[in-house]
């Protein structure tokens, strides 16, 4: 399959995504090389479109792929093979810093394991992705205390994340995700290390977010936390398996 | 084939897309390069401030290089005040002939000790009635020149010690930096007839004569009376000692009264300084006849101008600096090296916030900042440590030598530490930018 389309691409597949697509993959590839003779296949062949204002699931047991595309998605990582548009913009063939201002810009990223800075605040954790697309302070105090208002941690601005139970922290991270007003919010099992109840805030959270008109892609072992989603994709050793829309 | 056109269209809105996100990234990437180093400096003083101890010592390499330098500076530059005032004092376009040469390697003063004669009152008058085309020409002595001390003066009950007891003729006055305050210098009669008068320093008039007018006073000077006939202006003090303790009397009267065959210096002005040269080959040559010495023998006595001085003073700073140069460069290396491995450490350390740093769309460049900015502030630090050091040490040594710290020396070391922190910072920077975003993320710490 990769053969034939290295060998006659067809328009369709080598021009962009039509209008209103947000995202759209086209056969992505990524192999780790682990040495001389082995080489894992983490995606073998991943295609689809994600448009304007959906919300989609990545579900698929571990090991499949799903923080793979994830960082893909994110501009975190670089496909083995195979083209990536986001917002009509070919991505997957730029340069580290083209990637990182797409990051800075288009996306926003919400991790397992929240990755905050564990030094700073609140506030500057949030501000830190302004301080990358070169907000002035003042406007970067306001927006970062906007959106810390937007997940109800107003009032917890000036503590560090060791001072902040774990769904605050997260809380913290969508905040931060929020702030530079991305294109679409990706979060690789955003619930994965809170319990059942603090997930479920985390979920409403993102579910008010998309009706505000957000894009979101998560990923999720959980069925609970996938049917907030209008779209499962499930993916199993690397490939799409099933491309599920809910109600 | 049938949508072409609608693609054709979306291409090129698509494209300008692009380049309004260009053009706002342009827009926003200088500041955006100033804010990102702004937290990073905050950040670096931040990382010093939580920890003191591990900074000083990181640091120490990089105090000691700056210390150094500028106490030296200082130094040097307090004797250089000192050098240039004597020089001065000299006057222009004089030369002095004495038993010894200046500032001579210690080896041919050894030698000059055994063989060089001291100028004697006899000469002096040769000189003055055979040499021809002078301006000017005076003698003078001085007791420390012989018993390396002082001598006391009193006034009624106060004493002052450790004067500084000069013979001189007339002249001198006119040669010297010493200007006639009140009164007068002793005249060419006085001189002759051996009198008991004295031009005495500001010091002495200060403490003897507070609210008196000093002129026809009678004051003791190492058991002699003599007469005060004038009152020098104030000098000041060079290495922390006065210039205004002497007291000068006519050389003649000091031979009479203080010692019984004085060695003296001739000091001999020029009309100008194309006249030096030849003068002082005049002199040379009289003085070398009147000694009998053989064609091929050295000169037994020493020809001083002020460059002699200056030369060797500059010999001196030369080496001083060669040396200081060396030493500063070994513990600025030292302190280079020692920031790097605390700055590679602190990379590795720092991994995952790298990582975290990037995600977030931290460019190479605005992490390569980040640790720069963090290695240079720290190494600035040093820096400053090390001029508050140099400040304290050079008040210090002035009080008992010669200490000015200039404002060059200050901005050099704080130039010179911020460069190495920012040279030796290159290394760790660009490893810590060069981090791929997924693994620096992958990395617990
Ligand atoms: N840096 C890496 N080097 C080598 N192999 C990797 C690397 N990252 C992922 N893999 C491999 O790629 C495959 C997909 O990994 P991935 O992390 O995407 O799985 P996942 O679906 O997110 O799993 P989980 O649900 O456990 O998080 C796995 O077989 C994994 O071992
Ligand atoms: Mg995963």
């Amino acid at each position: 399959m990769t053969m034939a389309s290295q060998v006659a691409p067809s328009l369709e597949e080598t021009i962009g995504p039509a209008d209103g697509i947000v995202i759209k993959t086209h056969d992505l590839w990524k192999t780790y090389e682990m040495g001389e003779a082995i080489a894992v296949q983490a995606l073998c062949g991943v295609s689809f479109e994600i448009e304007r204002g959906e919300y989609v699931a990545i579900m698929g047991p571990s090991g499949s792929g799903k923080s793979t595309l994830m960082n893909l998605i994110g501009c975190l990582d670089t496909p083995s093979q195979g083209r990536y548009w986001l917002n009509g913009n070919l991505v997957s063939e730029l340069s580290d810093d083209e990637l990182a201002h797409i990051r800075n810009k288009e996306i926003g990223f919400v991790f397992q394991t929240f990755n905050l800075l564990a030094r700073a605040s609140a506030l500057h954790n949030v501000e830190l992705p302004l301080i990358y697309s070169g907000v002035t302070a003042l406007e970067r105090r306001e927006r970062a205390e906007e959106a810390l208002r937007k997940v109800e941690l107003a009032d917890r601005m000036h503590h560090k994340p060791n001072e902040l139970s774990g769904g605050q922290r997260q809380r913290v991270a969508v905040a931060r995700a929020l702030v530079n007003d991305p294109s679409i919010i990706l979060a690789d099992e955003p619930t994965g290390n809170l319990d059942t109840a603090t997930g479920e805030e985390i979920m409403k959270l993102f579910d008010r977010l998309h009706e505000g008109g957000n894009n979101i892609v998560l990923v999720t072992h959980e069925h609970d936390i996938a049917a907030h989603a209008h779209r499962i994709l499930h993916i199993r050793d690397g490939r799409i398996d099933r491309d599920e829309r809910v109600q | 084939m049938s949508d072409g056109p609608r693609n054709a269209s979306r291409q090129e809105a698509s494209v300008g897309k692009d380049r309004a996100a260009q053009l706002r990234h342009e827009h926003h990437g200088l500041y955006s390069v100033w804010s990102a180093s702004r937290e990073a400096f905050w950040l670096a003083l931040e990382a010093l401030r939580a920890h003191k101890l591990r900074s000083f010592l990181t640091l120490l390499g990089v105090v000691i290089a700056t210390t150094t330098l500028i106490v030296v500076m200082s130094i040097v530059n307090g004797m250089n005040l000192y050098i240039s005032e004597r020089i001065a004092n000299l006057g222009v376009n004089v030369f002095i002939l004495h038993r010894f040469q200046w500032a001579q390697g210690y080896e041919s003063f050894i030698k000059a000790r055994r063989r060089n004669l001291p100028l004697r009152m006899e000469e002096y008058e040769f000189l003055k009635e055979n040499l021809v085309g002078y301006k000017n020409i005076c003698a003078d002595s001085r007791l420390g020149d012989i018993e390396g001390g002082g001598i006391d003066a009193r006034y009624r009950g106060h004493a002052i010690e450790d004067v500084r007891l000069e013979g001189t003729t007339p002249s001198f006055i006119d040669m010297r930096e010493e200007k006639v305050g009140i009164g007068r210098y002793f005249t060419d009669s006085e001189y002759q007839h051996s009198a008991m008068v004295c031009f005495i320093g500001q010091d002495l008039a200060d403490e003897f004569f507070p609210n008196t007018d000093p002129l026809g006073k009678e004051i003791t000077v190492g058991g002699a009376n003599f007469r005060v006939v004038g009152v020098a202006e104030r000098i000041g003090t060079a290495f922390g000692v006065s210039l205004d303790r002497f007291v000068e009397v006519p050389l003649t009267t000091y031979q009479k009264v203080f010692v019984a065959r004085v060695q003296v210096s001739v000091s001999v002005q020029a009309w100008n300084s194309q006249q030096m040269l030849a003068l002082e080959d005049e002199a040379r040559t009289l003085l070398r006849a009147r000694r009998h010495l053989p064609y091929k023998e050295d000169d037994n006595f020493g020809i001083n101008a002020s460059d002699t001085l200056m030369s060797a003073w500059k010999r001196l700073t030369g080496t001083i600096f060669a040396v200081t140069i060396g030493i500063v460069a070994v513990f600025m290396v030292v302190g280079g090296i020692v920031i790097m491995n605390i700055m590679l450490a602190s990379v590795t350390e720092r991994t995952h916030e790298i990582g975290i740093r990037k995600s977030l769309g931290a460019r190479r460049r605005d992490i390569l900042m980040q640790f720069l900015i963090e290695s240079g502030v720290t190494a600035a630090t040093g820096g400053a440590l090390g001029v508050l050091f140099s400040f304290i040490i050079s008040r210090i040594v002035a009080v008992y030598f010669t200490s000015s710290v200039p404002v060059h020396a200050v901005v050099i070391g704080l130039a010179l530490s911020t460069a190495v922190g920012l040279f030796f910072g290159i290394y760790p920077a660009s490893k810590a930018a060069r981090l791929d975003p997924i693994e620096a993320l992958r990395t617990e710490t």
